[in-house]
């Protein structure tokens, strides 16, 4: 086990209500993991117990291969951050600012940031705090990209801004992605955007990490059945059944995990017959599953 | 040639990609020893993984359409007229395969379909 996040059974506590609990989470060096959770789930706690910016209370947490509680400068050397909220003196140009970030990397690549102004059409005597939010965001992927990161660490990178800024942003992520193989950890609301890109994916809910499965078996195992005439108690599924549901009329839906085309002969051995199979994609799974994770069937 | 990639649709973005261009290589839209994108070029102009763009490649490489050249990029090979054709016949089954299916959901009969289409083929032809 060595990929480019590791946590194991991780604890964290913030407050009397707000707790992490058995936290594992296993990130794959060159993969794009997208993070998903509702708001208030957990993610950008996470995030930051990612970076040692918080101090778990118990568990262990391995960024690039080394502990990052004792190794945070060495590690976080070859992390590129991009923050929800931007953290940088609101006084200082994009030219300053950048002069000021590249300073704490010895990896910093000044042609690379040149490149990346003129592709982003920045204006490099902006002063940073009049900057647009989207020219803001752009300033922050800059930094993040221009320090030639292994790891990109980024919370809702895209978030609020306009979809041609959002295209931008992501196109110079995906350029970087080509060129060095680096590791890439997004968390987003907007899951349209991270189902085209990422191949693994990890859902939170309420502190917890719900499921962490690559893209495709997340995408093709979770499926809305249409079916007639189940006995109320089945034994053991060939699936995982997350809900079952009456709705006027005699067939009832089924939301179901883990599914196998082979598994429709499975309702023949209970007598009941299967009308269709309903492909969902990410947003439709990611929401079918927090729902009926939040309302455990008994 | 990549206009109607859909994340959402259940199959893999790497197999419509492929799709995509086996297409194109069967149609003669791209002919032998052109370049396809690189990794690169393509994964920036679709935002996906370059992971995806690579798989496309690859299958494709194993189907015999494309050559891999380490360094140098991707090329289209001389392809024989047989498979081009049965790739373009096995097209045409996923077109008819698709048109069923829809027909079915729809409650649209055998008959109604064969009618449609002779209907449509008599006016383009007309």
């Amino acid at each position: 086990m060595n990929g480019a996040i590791e946590i194991q059974q991780l604890y964290y506590r913030a407050g009397k209500t707000f707790e992490i609990k058995n936290l594992d989470l296993h990130v794959a060096r060159g993969s794009i993991y997208g993070f998903l959770g509702p708001n208030g789930s957990g993610k950008t706690t996470t995030i930051r117990l990612v970076l040692g910016l918080l101090r778990p209370l118990a568990g262990r947490v391995t960024v690039l291969g080394r502990d990052i509680l004792r190794e945070a400068p060495r590690v976080l050397e070859h992390v590129g951050y991009v923050p929800e909220q931007p953290h940088l003196d609101p006084t200082l140009t994009v030219r300053e600012t950048l002069r000021f970030q590249a300073a704490f990397y010895t990896t910093w690549d000044w042609p690379c940031a040149e490149q990346l102004i003129r592709q982003f059409e920045l204006d490099e005597r902006g002063t940073f705090g009049r900057l647009s939010k989207g020219q803001k965001g752009k300033v922050m992927t800059l930094l993040a990209l221009a320090q030639r990161p292994e790891l990109l660490v980024l919370d809702e990178p895209t978030d609020g801004l306009d979809p041609v800024v959002r295209r931008q942003m992501l196109s110079a992520l995906l350029d970087y992605v080509s060129q060095r193989q680096a590791t890439v950890f997004i968390s987003s609301h907007l899951v349209h955007e991270l189902e085209r890109i990422c191949d693994w994916i990890g859902v939170m809910d309420n502190g917890r990490l719900v499921i962490e499965l690559p893209m495709e078996r997340f995408k093709n195992g979770i499926k809305r059945l249409r079916v007639a005439g189940a006995p109320p108690g089945i034994a053991s599924p060939p699936f995982a059944l997350l809900a079952r549901e009456h709705q006027n009329g005699a067939l009832e839906t089924w939301i179901v995990r883990e599914w196998e085309p082979e598994m429709a002969e499975y309702f023949e051995t209970i007598g009941a017959s299967l009308h269709d199979v309903i492909d969902l994609d990410l947003e439709e799974g990611f929401v079918e599953l927090l729902r009926t994770f939040r309302r455990p069937r008994s | 040639m990549f206009d109607q990639l859909d994340p959402r649709s259940p199959t893999p973005l790497y197999a419509q990609i492929a799709n995509r261009l086996r297409v194109a290589i069967a149609a003669g839209e791209l002919q032998p020893t052109a370049a396809l994108p690189s990794v690169r070029q393509l994964a920036t102009k679709l935002r996906v993984n370059p992971a995806t763009v690579v798989q496309a490649y690859r299958d494709l490489e194993a189907e015999g359409f494309v050559e891999m050249r380490q360094g140098a990029g991707t090329f289209v090979r001389e392809v024989p007229p047989q498979t081009r054709a049965r790739e373009r016949a096995s097209q045409a089954a996923a077109l008819v395969r698709k048109l069923l299916a829809e027909a079915g959901r729809l409650g649209v009969s055998l008959q109604e379909l064969q009618a449609a289409i002779a209907e449509e083929i008599g006016v383009g032809t007309s």
